[in-house]
């Protein structure tokens, strides 16, 4: 886990990882959140749909901006202020997932930064891309 | 050209989604719904976006409505 503090923080750091989701994480999620829609857990209605699969669910992704934010960039002292996400394409369980982060903005004065995200699948589509806002604690 | 109310009216229109919004110099964070703490962060990162300019916490803490917060961009915006 990074441990940036506020000093340590310049425009253009980034970082990113890998991550994938199987059926049963998106089943979880389901179970987890409470939205069963069929399009992301029964593979017949999903296929009827027009899908090759289940898709999965777009907050399940969004939670990589989450590790993001928390493991990488700042790291420990994140505190997750806000975001704004935009679902650009949809994934499937097994997809191998590219997240990746940079610093475009920060603001003294409240010791806020702001991050341009992005999901993108190995073969080069944009799963979705984020602004996200973030704040540090305790340091 | 709009003028800074103006332009904030604007920016406090879409940062606190109160498309009606009047704002005048006298608008604090008593009056106005929804300014609360995280949204004066959301505020201030705004301002400093759309004018270029950054603000020093001990600036801010002066500040006792828009009105003076009109007159510190007025004054940083003179100094670039």
């Amino acid at each position: 886990m990074m441990e940036y503090s506020w000093s340590d923080l310049h425009i253009g750091l980034s970082h990113g990882f890998d991550a994938a989701f199987s059926s049963q994480d998106a089943s979880t999620f389901a179970a987890l959140s409470g939205d069963t829609n069929p399009l992301h857990v029964d593979t017949d209605y999903a296929l009827k749909a027009g899908f090759p699969g289940p898709v999965i669910f777009g907050m399940l992704t969004s939670s990589l901006y989450s590790r993001l934010v928390g493991v990488y960039l700042p790291g420990k002292f994140a505190l997750l202020q806000g975001m704004d996400i935009n679902f650009i394409s949809p994934c499937y369980a097994g997809d191998l997932l590219h997240v990746a982060g940079e610093v475009v903005f920060l603001s003294d004065a409240f010791r806020r930064l702001e991050i341009k995200a992005s999901i993108r699948k190995d073969d080069g589509p944009l799963v979705s891309k984020a602004l996200i806002r973030v704040g540090l604690h305790g340091n | 050209m709009a003028s800074i109310l103006e332009e904030l009216q604007s920016i406090f229109r879409d940062v606190l989604d109160q498309p009606d919004l009047i704002l005048t110099r006298e608008s604090n964070a008593s009056n106005v719904d929804d300014w609360d703490s995280l949204a004066h962060i959301n505020l201030v990162t705004s301002i400093e976006k759309h004018y270029k300019i950054k603000f020093a916490l001990g600036e801010l803490q002066e500040l006792k409505n828009v009105g003076d917060m009109i007159d510190l961009i007025e004054a940083k915006l003179a100094a670039k």
